[in-house]
């Protein structure tokens, strides 16, 4: 949406260093998460067999080993592979159901690795792992048996499986906080596409009915109780005109001094600052702006001029910013050759940037005569007219209004209607003089979102068009 | 930097003085152009000038004269019509504080999800089918939104929160809030765009997540450009117009929760203007009304611009 409305510069990437770059999370062992499979010993179980869980726990490390072995790893289909960084701990209680403090680092740990060599020098450290389980338990009942192991109560005994490249603990936290956080930035931006296709289908719901051509095609009629929305179309298509008229040459040319000729100086720093500066007037102010300077100082009267002359003062920061980035576009070095073949400056701008820019240029206009069409603040006290009477044929259906005079314009008249207007009596509905006021209300609406979303719609096509069709 | 730009083009250097002479005679009416460019460039200087001055024009004999700014600012009595007439400022004021800060407390998180999405988590596809969707809720014109906020939501809230009237704080507040989202994903993606890719790749080879990215590289990185976003979006709250003075229900008071009907800035200007006569008192206060918007928005915008130019100059040396 690069072309769409106000636009600053983006951010300049901060100094190098200034930026505290991701801290890599140390791998804390208490933390990382429990073990994949714990079983506890208790030698207060005194030979009654247990099945390892907190309840009824082996009487012995051996037990718990052979226990392990079984499950974990023998040939039976109800054997528990491990892989990945599963983890089996020890864990030694003082009598069945006594829960071990949490979160404590391991007495002993081992490690298995499949890359860990198979001979003598494997000691299941982290260093020189076993290369698979049943040598992982014989190694711990070995040092078992030798006396080496002395868990106390409490403590406990971690073996780690390891294998290349499968995602650690603190690796999987993270994925499932990432996915957490791309779910929530999504609901976030489907929280604002639903409005916009709800309220679409809103208007078009209820302005169903009264979407005709007659609609469209017909003035205002019975103090706008009935009729359609001609006139203040066709005074939408005035302002517009008249404004682009003023606002796109302006704009244009005003483009490509900032981009081709403005040096790098405090000068155009300003300027730049200005078009920022333009463009978050509100509206409001333009508004009495134009009846400032064009309705009363320039004397044109509240007149289709004068609104024109203050939409095009509001169109004109966008149309300016939208250039000077069509222009930005243009490769410098299409400027280098023409000017190695002597051409001029000018020359260079009107047979190379422009021609080469146009539709990113046109991109940016056609987008303004979406906002020219849209806005109602700026026209409201410049030259937009409740209700005039217009031919109903001939010429004059097509060209109702004088540039001296006020006009209709759609998005006023939407305000008009909404606000001002009493609607047809319910005999008038009855006897087909006077159409229901909603039905009147939602049909301007639908007509005048209609009207800019088919522009803008044309303004996008032509960017998809123009990107794809890239000549650099 | 040793980049040539388009504003070091070599002059064309005849050699002999006969040809120079020629030469500066053809360049005649490119000098022209030239100078009609430069002043269409200096446009934009002229215009932000002929508001303030002619705005300030109308303004100036209430502002220099009668208008009392300590009751102005301070007093909540804003009843030009009754005699003497009270122009006072500070419920305007609130109303316009109220439905800016309710409409960025729900759009600022909104867009600014929107643009990391956007920028950092969606496909290429997804994401031009997303910037296209939002162009399209910028496109809707305000009295649009005004007519929604008026006709469906005003009757939505009356449904749901019992409030005797449904054109308050918290309608203009959601209306608000869908009418600046599109500035602030738009500038905010372009300022997630503007961190350079490196930042990221670094990151990610240090083993960090997206989102360990988004939160712990980008935020930091991008902090300038998304203010930026915010403080553009500010601007547009404060500014709207046509769609405020439908849904804020149009009631001179200090609003004392979200479902107070209230009376902003913008929305004054633009139902009164047309009830003044010329010249008169009212007419001018309403003026120094809009000096009063044109400065509030100047600032903001500047902010903003300073904000992202500010990080830029101390970059370069």
């Amino acid at each position: 949406m690069s072309d769409s409305g106000l636009k600053t510069s983006p951010a300049a990437p901060p100094r190098r260093g200034s930026v505290p770059l991701a801290r890599i999370v140390p791998h804390r062992d208490a933390a990382a998460g429990a073990a994949r499979y714990r079983y506890y010993v208790s030698t207060s179980t005194n030979g009654s067999e247990g099945d390892g869980t907190l309840e009824h726990p082996w009487s012995s490390l051996d037990a718990v080993l052979r226990d392990i072995e079984h499950r974990h790893g023998g040939a039976s289909p109800a054997v528990k592979k491990l892989c990945g960084y599963d983890r089996i701990e020890i864990c030694s209680v003082a009598r069945p159901s006594d829960e071990p403090p949490p979160n404590q680092k391991p007495r002993y740990e081992f490690f298995v690795d499949p890359l860990g060599a198979s001979d003598e020098r494997s000691t299941g450290s982290a260093i020189a792992p076993w290369p698979d389980l049943s040598t992982a338990l014989a190694g711990v009942a070995r040092l078992d048996t030798s006396g080496a192991l002395s868990l106390a109560r409490g403590e406990h005994l971690r073996l780690t499986v390891r294998e290349v490249f499968s995602a650690t603990p603190v690796d999987l936290r993270k994925q499932r906080v990432e996915r957490i956080a791309k779910s929530i930035f999504l609901l976030m931006t489907i929280s604002l596409v639903v409005p916009l296709v709800l309220i679409l289908a809103h208007l078009l719901n209820k302005a169903w009915p009264v979407l005709t051509t007659a609609f469209v095609f017909e003035n205002p009629r019975n103090n706008m109780t009935a009729g359609g929305i001609w006139a203040p179309l066709v005074g939408t298509f005035y302002l517009v005109f008249f404004s682009l008229l003023a606002a796109a040459p302006i704009g244009v040319l005003a483009g490509v001094y900032l981009n081709e000729y403005a040096r790098d100086n405090w000068f155009t720093r300003i300027v730049n600052m200005a078009v920022v500066n333009l463009a978050g007037v509100p509206s409001i102010v333009h508004a009495l702006f134009g009846v400032g300077a064009f309705v009363l100082f320039a004397g044109m009267g509240e007149s289709v001029l004068a609104a024109s002359c203050t939409l095009a003062v509001m169109t004109l920061p966008v149309i300016i910013t939208s250039t000077k980035e069509a222009l930005a576009s243009v490769p410098m070095s299409f400027r280098e050759a023409c000017w190695n073949m002597g051409a001029s400056r000018w020359q260079t701008i009107r047979t190379i940037v422009l021609p080469n820019s146009l539709s990113g240029i046109l991109t940016g206009v056609i987008l303004q005569v979406s906002r020219a069409a849209g806005e109602t603040a700026p026209i409201l006290f410049t030259g937009a007219a409740f209700y005039v009477s217009v031919p109903n044929k001939g010429l004059g259906y097509f060209f109702p209004y004088a540039l001296d005079r006020s006009c209709m314009a759609l998005s006023y008249h939407l305000h008009v209607m909404l606000t001002q207007v009493k609607g047809a009596t319910p005999e008038q509905i009855a006897d087909g003089t006077g159409l229901p006021l909603e039905h009147l209300q939602y049909g301007t609406a639908v007509v005048l979102i209609g009207l800019v979303l088919a522009v803008n719609s044309v303004s996008i096509g032509l960017r998809v068009y123009l990107r794809s069709h890239k000549k650099w | 930097m040793s980049v040539t730009t388009a504003n070091d083009a070599p002059p064309p250097h005849p050699t002999t003085a006969v040809g120079r002479l020629l030469a500066r005679a053809g360049r005649l009416p490119e000098m022209a152009i030239e100078l009609v460019i430069r002043l269409c460039g200096y446009s934009a200087i002229f215009f932000v000038f002929a508001i303030f001055f002619f705005v300030f024009r109308e303004g100036a004999p209430m502002l220099m004269g009668e208008l009392g700014l300590g009751e102005f600012f301070t007093s909540t009595n804003w009843n030009p019509v009754s005699k003497p007439p009270h122009y006072g400022i500070l419920a305007l004021l609130s109303g316009t504080l109220s439905v800016t800060l309710l409409s960025m407390s729900i759009a600022v998180p909104l867009g600014l999800g929107a643009a990391i999405y956007v920028s950092e988590f969606s496909s290429p596809r997804i994401k031009e089918t997303l910037k296209i969707t939002i162009e399209m809720l910028a496109a809707i014109p305000s009295i649009v939104w005004g007519f929604i906020a008026y006709m469906t939501l005003n009757p939505l809230i009356i449904q749901l929160t019992d409030a005797p009237i449904g054109l308050n704080v918290l309608n203009a507040g959601i209306i608000l809030a869908l009418m600046s989202v599109p500035v602030i994903v738009s500038v905010g993606e372009d300022a997630l765009k503007a961190v350079p890719d490196s930042y990221r790749e670094a990151a990610l080879a240090l083993g960090a997540s997206r989102w360990e990215i988004v939160y712990r590289v980008l935020f930091p990185a991008a902090r300038n450009g998304l203010l930026a976003a915010v403080l553009l979006g500010v601007g547009r709250a404060i500014g709207e117009t046509m769609a405020v003075l439908m849904a804020s229900g149009h009631a001179n008071q200090i609003p004392h929760s979200v479902l107070a009907p209230v009376q902003t800035l913008t929305a004054t200007i633009a139902a009164e203007l047309g009830e003044t006569n010329q010249g008169g008192d009212h007419y001018r206060v309403l003026f120094v009304i809009g000096i009063l918007l044109f400065v509030i928005a100047f600032a903001v915008n500047l902010t903003a611009d300073l904000v992202v130019k500010g990080i830029r100059g101390k970059q370069n040396v």
